[in-house]
């Protein structure tokens, strides 16, 4: 990397001299190198899915949950350093207490959103503190009806109909403009981020995964919850008889 | 200070909010040779009102140790609660239950320390200390405490305590010529003076009745264990191998 | 003396006010029930006030006394429910837990001399048990199988007992709401600051219903024949 050596990479606060933020880059990264998470907004509600890899053979199924809950009707999924990821979520969910609080009404995503990408911003300006090694997957089911988010390191924030990050996120993005995402219901929604998440995986088939999935939505109205452990396991069934028919 | 006049208030006088209020009942505790019985009807009251018949008001603290709390029952609960949590703390930091005689200083302690905004409770703790006697130690609100053989407090105590200075101190009784009083009290007496205390105060006091509870906690072998196996509605509570043991006795009592 | 003073130190009193809360145990769970006034002094300022507020999935809480403390206390609790479910650590709160809490906050409330100022009945059904427990604003707490608070204490308290104690186990629905309304009409009847419009709650397996406001049909033409106070001399 043609960074390293030159000395501005040593800090957030210091700039390379064509402009750019290395320790921001740096944080990339290590989005990149976590498994892949993605979110599907559609025509009643979200889905979110997250490529969890097993590091441990010896670790306990479904601990260190990638998928989390910060209001009842907002849902968080990361990609990148998991206690980031934990960080995070608990800022988001003191941002949309205190917004509770003060107009006692949810919180619109849209508000939230901005809120945790000025939060994350902030971790780019200090030679004190390191960015978030994190890119954010914001679902929510609010007042606008659904929709989704995704903040960067850089503490960029965008909407999208359909977000993916982390390693898989290219051939993820591919899946999903192939979707009419406006058309799907979010259970059909369910099966085609599985079938995605399984499909992505491929590329890393030597490491373990275990597929998390979260829904918000017409079907838990509009309540973040996991999906339905049948409903999961019928998902992830036709995910991997897909693979088998897959180009 | 001649030029100082006394403004009369213009405004109503502004009631001032009473943090405390008094919720009836009695407690009672009486230490024998190798047992102590502790005590305490189940009624909680405000003013005229029963607001339940059953409170309860005694508190198995260990298998040592039993204590009985009276007077404003919001403060009552919570004390016994951070009794509980210190009793803890010591178990998790000495690996035993504290013995009785500590768990007296603690609680004056605790009880002194709110000497400014005091816990508006009578505690009476009983059990057995660690020579294997029976125990009994009474509590004023702010941590005041003495051991003593008996001891009655709360609504009734002023019908209770005069009997049992007789019963027990056999105050205002002369022997029969050529004998004497015994020493200590049998089990099977003190139960009876016990239910006897209680069902009296039901009779004379407002405050007390609908149910009795009767902690008994007996020393390491204690022969006394024979004179409970025919009590009626008994039921054991001993949770460790130290080998003192902890017996509660529910009775009903008048609910009226 | 400053707001902040008043509010920090100073005693406060009770401004807008809700009367009696009414609650027994029955077959199937708990019953409970609250009129929909909320009173200024003697002003019947407000007439439709609910006096009853679901918290989470197995439990109702019912208030009387200052309203703005009982919002507020409504306010709190849903924080709790919300962070105690975005936790998703496959617990959540039932009624005693959550009467637990209350009592907690209303006894360090009133150990600061700044009263939240209500009593308050919380009622619940979960894991096939029944609870039913009051608190008030001197961290006061006690349970029992019918419970009522302010006037209801002394008017509907002896009905309750001597209709449920002792049959909690065969109540019916219908039953209880028979014996709810015939406690709720006599509180009209002799409760000033009362009102006969009110609600229902019951909690059960089937979780947590709150009723439309019912109405409390009464006569008063015994009035007439009255004599001794009032304005007739004769």
């Amino acid at each position: 990397m043609t960074s390293i050596g030159t000395g501005y990479d040593l800090s957030a606060s210091t700039y390379s001299p064509d402009g750019r933020i290395f320790q921001v880059e740096y944080a990339t990264k290590a989005v990149e190198n976590s498994g892949t998470a993605i979110g599907l907004k559609v025509k009643d509600g979200v889905v979110l899915a997250v490529e969890k890899l097993i590091h441990s053979k010896l670790s306990v199924p479904e601990a260190n949950r990638r998928i989390q809950t910060i209001d009842r009707h907002i849902g968080l999924a990361t990609a990148g350093l998991l206690a980031d990821g934990r960080h995070i979520a608990n800022r988001a969910r003191d941002e949309a207490s205190s917004y509770r609080d003060t107009y006692d009404a949810p919180s619109p995503l849209k508000n939230l959103a901005e809120r945790l990408g000025l939060y994350t911003q902030a971790y780019t300006l200090y030679s004190s503190v390191r960015p978030f090694g994190i890119s954010t997957i914001l679902g929510a089911f609010d007042k606008e009806g659904p929709s989704l988010y995704v903040i960067e390191p850089s503490g960029v924030y965008f909407g999208y109909n359909g977000a993916a990050v982390g390693k898989g996120r290219q051939l993820a993005k591919t899946e999903l403009e192939k979707l009419k995402l406006s058309e799907l219901t979010t259970k059909e929604a369910v099966y085609e981020a599985a079938r995605i998440i399984y499909l992505v995986h491929e590329d890393a088939k030597e490491k373990e995964f275990e597929l998390e999935i979260s829904w918000i939505g017409q079907e838990t109205d509009n309540v973040h919850l996991p999906v339905p452990r049948e409903l999961q396991q019928d998902a992830e069934a036709k995910a991997k008889a897909a693979l088998e028919t897959f180009e | 200070m001649a030029d100082m006049v006394s403004i009369p208030h213009s405004q109503p006088q502004q009631h001032q909010f009473n943090p405390y209020t008094e919720n009836g009942g009695t407690i009672l505790a009486i230490a024998g040779a190798d047992f102590s019985v502790i005590a305490g009807d189940t009624r909680q009251s405000e003013g005229y009102s029963i607001q339940t018949r059953y409170a309860p008001k005694v508190f198995r603290l260990t298998d040592k140790a039993v204590l009985a709390v009276n007077g404003f029952a919001a403060d009552g609960n919570m004390f016994v609660k951070k009794v509980r949590q210190r009793l803890e703390w010591y178990r998790h930091a000495h690996a035993k239950d504290m013995p009785i005689r500590a768990i007296a200083r603690l609680i004056q302690t605790m009880l002194y320390s709110r000497r400014f905004f005091p816990y508006y409770v009578y505690n009476i703790l009983g059990g057995i200390e660690e020579d294997g006697t029976g125990a009994v130690y009474s509590f004023d609100p702010v941590g005041s405490y003495e051991r003593e053989a008996c001891r009655a407090a709360g609504a009734a105590q002023s019908l209770v305590q005069p009997f049992l200075d007789n019963q027990i101190y056999f105050k205002n009784q002369t022997p029969a010529p050529g004998t004497s009083f015994p020493g200590h009290l049998s089990l099977s007496t003190v139960l009876s003076l016990v239910i006897d205390s209680f069902t009296s105060a039901t009779e004379r006091h407002i405050e007390v009745g609908d149910g009795l509870e009767m902690y008994i906690v007996l020393a390491k072998n204690s022969p006394s264990i024979q004179s409970l196996r025919d009590i009626r509605g008994m039921s054991e509570l001993t949770a460790t191998e130290d080998g003192e043991r902890v017996f509660v006795v529910r009775r009903d009592l008048k609910k009226d | 003396m400053s707001i902040a003073a008043q509010t920090d130190s100073c005693p406060r009193q009770p401004i807008v006010t809700g009367t009696s809360v009414l609650a027994l145990k029955y077959k199937d769970g708990v019953m409970m029930a609250a009129d929909n006034l909320a009173s200024y002094g003697s002003l019947a300022r407000f007439k439709d006030i609910q006096r009853l507020h679901p918290v989470g999935k197995y439990t109702v809480i019912g208030a009387g006394g200052d309203m703005s403390d009982f919002q507020y206390i409504q306010k709190f609790l849903e924080q709790l429910i919300i962070e105690e479910f975005t936790s998703q650590d496959g617990h959540d709160l039932g009624p005693a837990q959550i009467h637990e809490y209350l009592s907690q906050v209303m006894y360090s409330r009133r150990s600061k001399i700044n009263p939240l100022w209500n009593s308050l009945l919380v009622g619940g059904f979960k894991d096939g048990k029944s609870f039913l427990s009051y608190v008030d604003l001197l961290g006061t707490t006690y349970s029992a199988t019918t419970l009522a608070t302010g006037f209801g204490a002394y008017l509907a308290q002896p009905i309750l007992r001597k209709e449920v104690e002792g049959r909690e186990n065969e109540l019916t629905e219908e039953e209880a709401i028979r014996i709810m309304e015939s406690c709720m009409k006599v509180l009209y009847y002799r409760d000033a600051r009362s009102l006969d419009k009110y609600q229902l709650a019951v909690i059960t397996a089937d979780g947590v219903k709150i009723s439309e406001s019912r109405h409390l049909s009464t006569t008063w033409s015994f009035a007439e024949g009255i004599r001794g106070y009032g304005a007739q001399t004769q």
